[in-house]
C-alpha cells in the first residue's frame, strides 16, 4: 500500500467516525450535508439461501431504498411534532471498523467498505437492539469534500431485529 | 368495589374459557387488557384459534416455475410450499418422518427433492419418499416406502393468495372468505398480481391482536399517529381517514375503505384489465378508491395506500403476516404486490412508495411499532386482571349500518370500531370451539 492510499484510508475512517457521531448526537442536519445531491441510500433484504449460493440478499427488496430527496423526507419529518418513533429518540451507538478503501482517485471519487454495528437502547426498556452488517460506500470530491453517493447496507439479519428502522444505518 | 379475581395462573382451562366469557363484551364495547399479553391466552389461542383456522402462507407467484419451493411457517410448523412438476402447488411438514429433522433451512429455491442432513432419507416435492440409503442392506424387504411419505398440509387458494390449516374439519377457503371475498378481489383479484422481491422481515415486541385490530377498524389512530405524513404534504389533512366505509363480514374479517378520490389510484393503462376482472360494481370501487386498509381473520393485514412522493401521487399495495411468536412478541411479514402489466415506471415507483412508508424504515409503519410495543408492555401480567382493566370498543355504537354497493355490514364513515367488536366476537366463538 502507498503511503498515498494509507493516508487516503485514515481520511474516510476519520469521515465515517465524523459521520457516526453526527448520527448518535442526533444532529441530522448536519449528517444530512455529508450526502451528495446523486445519493442512492440502499438495505437489501438478507434472504437465507441453501447453500453458498451468492449474493444471499435481494437485488429486488430493500429496507431503505432511497434517493436525497426522500432521504431529506426522512430527515425533515423526525423535526415534526409527530415522529412518535424517535420521541423521545432512541440512544444509539454506532461502531465502525474494518475499513477498507477500494477504489480511490484523489479529489475524484472512492469507494469504501466498513463494518458497523449499531447498538440501539429506547427509553427505559431494558432490551437493547443490535443491528451488523457491511457498508459499501461510494464517494465523489465536491467542494473541496468528499460526499457519500451511494451506500449499500447489508445487514446481517433475515428477520431485523429492531422495532423498526427510523434510524439511519 | 371491584370482586375479587382469581390470578390466570391458577385457574384451570374451563375457568379462563369462562372468565373470557364474563370479559370479553363485543356487544358492549368493552374488551379487557389481560386478553393482550397473557401467556396463558396465547397458548389456548394457538391451539383455538391458529390450528382451526385458514393461514396465509405466501402468494402464487412467489414460486411461479416447476420445482420452486419457499419455506413457510403455519401456526408454529415450518412448512415447504412447492410447485410440482405438473405445475400445481403443494405442502408438506418440514419435518423427516424417520426420526424428525428438519429436511430443508433455506427460505426459497428451485428442487425436485429434499435429502434429510441426518441419514441422507430423499423425499420428493410431492412428499413421496423415494431414497433410503442402503435400504436393502439394512431393512431387507421390511420397509414399506410409501407409508412413509411426508406429511401434507391442506392448502387452498384465492386469486394468488395460498392458505394452509392443520385443521382437515375447517370449512373450504371459499366459504370461510364468504362475502369478503368481493373486496378481496379488488384487492389482489383486479389485475394480474405478482409479488415482486421477497418479504420483509422484522420482529417487534407487541402482541399479533395489536396489529390485527389496526388494521381491522383503526383509522382513528391515523390523525395523531401519522400525523407527521399530513404535515408532509403526502396526504391531503389530518382527518382524510375518516372519508369511506367501515365494512366487515363473518368469521372477524373487515376493511375500511377511504373514498372519494379525485384521482384514479392505479395505472391508467390497465383499466380495461380492471374491467374485465371486475364486476361493475367492484370497479366503481376501485375507481374512487383513495385506500383499502383491513384484515383477513386471524392476522393477515393487507392495505391500498395512495400517496404523493416527490410530488406523484403513487399507489401500492401490500399484505402483512402479523406472525405470533411469543404472548409479547411478533415476526412481522409483508409482501409487496404490483399489476403484472404495469409499467417498469410504475412499478419501480410503487415499490419505492411501499418501502419509504410501510416497510421496517417505512414513515408510517415506524410510529404504529412504537404504539404496539408500549401497549403490550401495559397489559402484561397480573395488575390488569386484578384491577380488571378494559379497552374502550364502543365508538359508533350508536349509528346504524347503511347499504352499500357491496355485501358486508357497512358504516358510512371509517372512524368506528364495529370493526373491532366484530373480530373479538369471532375471536371469542373459537376460543369457546
Amino acid at each position: 500500500m502507498t503511503v498515498e492510499k494509507m493516508l487516503a484510508n485514515y481520511e474516510f475512517e476519520q469521515w465515517l467516525y465524523k459521520e457516526a457521531q453526527l448520527l448518535d448526537d442526533i444532529d441530522f442536519d448536519a449528517w444530512f450535508n455529508l450526502m451528495h445531491k446523486s445519493l442512492s441510500y440502499q438495505m437489501p433484504v438478507r434472504v437465507n439461501k441453501e447453500g453458498t449460493e451468492r449474493p444471499d440478499y435481494a437485488e429486488d427488496m430493500f429496507c431503505f431504498d432511497d434517493d436525497i430527496a426522500l432521504l431529506k423526507l426522512r430527515v425533515d419529518r423526525l423535526k415534526t411534532d409527530y415522529a412518535w418513533a424517535e420521541i423521545p429518540p432512541s440512544r444509539t451507538r454506532r461502531f465502525v471498523s474494518n475499513v477498507k478503501l477500494e477504489t480511490y482517485v484523489p479529489e475524484h471519487k472512492a469507494s469504501v467498505n466498513s463494518y458497523l454495528l449499531l447498538y440501539r437502547s429506547r427509553s427505559t426498556d431494558i432490551h437493547h437492539d443490535i443491528i451488523s452488517g457491511e457498508r459499501r460506500d461510494e464517494f465523489i470530491y465536491e467542494n473541496g469534500a468528499w460526499k457519500l453517493s451511494k451506500r449499500v447496507f447489508i445487514v446481517d439479519q433475515t428477520t431485523i431485529n429492531t422495532r423498526n428502522l427510523a434510524i439511519f444505518v | 368495589m371491584l370482586k375479587t379475581v382469581k390470578d390466570i395462573e391458577d385457574m384451570t382451562k374451563s375457568e379462563l374459557i369462562e372468565h373470557l366469557n364474563e370479559t370479553v363484551k363485543p356487544d358492549e364495547g368493552s374488551i379487557p387488557a389481560f386478553v393482550i399479553a397473557d401467556p396463558k391466552i396465547y397458548d389456548l389461542e394457538h391451539r383455538k384459534v391458529f390450528m382451526k383456522t385458514w393461514i396465509f402462507i405466501g402468494h402464487e407467484t412467489e414460486i411461479p416455475n416447476k420445482n420452486d419451493y419457499m419455506l413457510r411457517d403455519l401456526a408454529g410448523y415450518s412448512i415447504i410450499v412447492s410447485r410440482n412438476a405438473d405445475m400445481s402447488i403443494r405442502a408438506f411438514y418440514n419435518m423427516c418422518t424417520h426420526r424428525g429433522m428438519k429436511l430443508c433451512r433455506a427460505d426459497k429455491g428451485n428442487k425436485s427433492a429434499f435429502v434429510c442432513p441426518y441419514h441422507g432419507f430423499n423425499f420428493k416435492n410431492n412428499g413421496d419418499l423415494i431414497g433410503v440409503p442402503l435400504q436393502k442392506s439394512i431393512y431387507g424387504e421390511e420397509l414399506d416406502k410409501s407409508t412413509m411419505g411426508l406429511t401434507e398440509v391442506r392448502i387452498e387458494s384465492y386469486k394468488g393468495l395460498l392458505f394452509g390449516t392443520w385443521n382437515e374439519e375447517a370449512e373450504p377457503l371459499d366459504d370461510f372468505l364468504g362475502d369478503f371475498k368481493w373486496y378481496l378481489d379488488i384487492l389482489v383479484g383486479r389485475a394480474e398480481m405478482e409479488v415482486i422481491g421477497v418479504p420483509q422481515r422484522f420482529v417487534i415486541h407487541s402482541n399479533w391482536k395489536i396489529g390485527a385490530d389496526n388494521f381491522v377498524g383503526d383509522s382513528y389512530h391515523t390523525m395523531v399517529t401519522h400525523g407527521s405524513i399530513a404535515k408532509l404534504g403526502m396526504v391531503p389533512s389530518a382527518t382524510y381517514s375518516k372519508m369511506g366505509y367501515q365494512i366487515h363480514s363473518d368469521h372477524g374479517h373487515g376493511l375500511n375503505l377511504g373514498t372519494p378520490n379525485p384521482d384514479f389510484a392505479f395505472p391508467e393503462e390497465l383499466i380495461d384489465e380492471y374491467k374485465a376482472n371486475l364486476t361493475e360494481e367492484q370497479f366503481e370501487v376501485l375507481s374512487t378508491l383513495k385506500n383499502m386498509i383491513g384484515n383477513i381473520f386471524p392476522h393477515l393485514s393487507f392495505l391500498i395506500s395512495h400517496t404523493k412522493v416527490k410530488g406523484q401521487l403513487i399507489s401500492n399495495t401490500t399484505v402483512r403476516l402479523w406472525r405470533p411468536i411469543d404472548h409479547d412478541k411478533m415476526e412481522v411479514i409483508a409482501w409487496f404486490l404490483v399489476e403484472k402489466n404495469a409499467s417498469e415506471d410504475w412499478k419501480r415507483r410503487s415499490r419505492e412508495s411501499f418501502v419509504l412508508t410501510f416497510s421496517p424504515s417505512g414513515i408510517f409503519e415506524q410510529d404504529d411499532t412504537e404504539v404496539f410495543t408500549d401497549i403490550t408492555a401495559a397489559a402484561k401480567g397480573p395488575m390488569p386482571v386484578m384491577k380488571q382493566l378494559t379497552y374502550n370498543y364502543t365508538m359508533g355504537m350508536h349509528r346504524e349500518p347503511v347499504d352499500f354497493i357491496g355485501p358486508g355490514v357497512a358504516y358510512d364513515d371509517k372512524f368506528s370500531e364495529a370493526n373491532q367488536r366484530n373480530f373479538y366476537k369471532y375471536w371469542l366463538e373459537l376460543m369457546n370451539s
